[in-house]
């Protein structure tokens, strides 16, 4: 055998060696990052109809209060969490449902039927009865959400 | 360009003299037997990989250790290869250990100058036993609570001293939240740490001493 023949041998089993080492190298890190940013990638974002109460509950006129528990799972863990809700109709047709979470810094806001306006006491921030912003820090109305009735029961588009 | 920064980082580290000892050291003729060690060292790396990608999501608490196992092996993308690895790991190191001890046993590899390198390696084999012991409780499903049960109730079986064995084993009378806590942290820190102190002595003295030959059929001198 010839002084480059054994070189040929030694530099072609070192570079098998290098990349059958690098090959599994890949195949380890490639699941190992999708196992690691995995649930990262996962938006909660999946809207369900949640189903508020009977529509005649809403008073014309008034934003009436509804309360919902929804069940939310993150990773392995299921949690209840009570949301709340205003619902405000001027017709009994069509209906307006609003979040109770001011857009400002995330406080609850009330309705004051006194005064006929929302109000957040965190910051003093005012809405109106449709949930657009009347006085003080918030930059925006209160969230929308998208509603139907069917059999008299109120759902709203969340998640 | 690479020859370039491999210089560079030569003349800084001496690291040729470094890949020179450990990879390139001349060793005797021998067969495929002599793999094993590096067989359990490559499956030692596995499982600390794995190993450590299953702790981002796994909590060892009894409610929710096995939550989170099954979140890992159904939601998880790649999860229930990532476990796989590690379970199917655990076995074949175990395998793989006692194999390469019945070869270094056969071959006579334990002798003068070796010694050292085979009492590391008895204490190695306890401590893969160990973690096989302990991780076998950490899906906390049925298969693990009685399992460990019953191994931990055998911990116990000396006299005298016995009761206060399984006492310390399980962290009290029965087997508890306290028993899984300990279990975890036994497997994660206290094994790894002494797993990779004594392989670091047992490859420095194969590097240091080299490895034994296949011995010879010595001729009868009559």
């Amino acid at each position: 055998m010839s002084e480059d023949n054994q070189l040929g041998r030694r530099r072609f089993l070192s570079v098998a060696t290098l990349s059958i080492a690098g090959f599994m190298g890949a195949a380890m890190l490639v699941p190992a990052v999708a196992y690691v940013i995995g649930p990262a990638l996962k938006r909660n974002g999946d809207q369900n109809w949640i189903k508020l109460g009977p529509a005649s509950k809403v008073e014309l006129n008034t934003p009436t209060l509804f309360k919902v528990t929804v069940e939310n799972q993150t990773g392995w863990i299921a949690n209840e969490e009570e949301l709340s809700f205003y619902v405000y109709t001027e017709n009994g047709r069509d209906y307006i449902a609003m979040s109770n979470i001011c857009t400002h810094l995330g406080c609850r806001v009330r309705w004051i039927d006194e005064q006929q306006q929302f109000f957040c006491p965190c910051h003093n921030g005012i809405f109106d009865k449709e949930g657009l912003v009347v006085a003080g820090p918030p930059p925006r109305p209160l969230d929308n959400y998208e509603v139907k009735v069917e059999d008299d029961q109120l759902y709203l588009l969340g998640g | 360009m690479a020859v370039k920064i491999g210089d560079w980082l030569d003349e800084r580290l001496g690291w040729r003299q470094v890949w020179q000892a450990i990879f390139l050291r001349k060793i005797p003729k021998v067969n495929w037997l002599f793999t094993l060690g590096s067989a359990s060292l490559f499956v030692m790396i596995n499982q600390i990989v794995t190993g450590i990608l299953l702790t981002i999501y796994y909590v060892p608490t009894p409610d929710h250790a096995y939550d989170s196992v099954q979140y890992i092996t159904n939601q998880i993308p790649a999860g229930w290869l990532i476990r796989g690895l590690h379970h199917w790991g655990a076995s074949a190191m175990v395998v793989l250990v006692c194999l390469h001890m019945i070869r270094v046993i056969i071959y006579g590899a334990y002798k003068f100058p070796r010694e050292i390198t085979w009492f590391t390696g008895v204490i190695l084999l306890l401590v893969t036993i160990g973690f096989g012991f302990t991780g076998y409780l950490l899906p906390w499903d049925q298969k693990a609570y009685w399992a460990t049960t019953v191994g931990t109730r055998i911990a116990g079986a000396p006299p005298l001293i016995g009761d206060y064995i399984l006492r310390i084993v399980r962290g009290g009378e029965e087997l508890s939240a306290i028993t899984l806590a300990r279990f975890f942290g036994v497997h994660v820190w206290v094994l790894p740490i002494t797993l990779l102190v004594l392989v670091s002595i047992h490859m420095y003295l194969v590097i240091r001493i080299g490895i034994s030959a296949v011995p010879k059929r010595e001729e009868r001198h009559e």
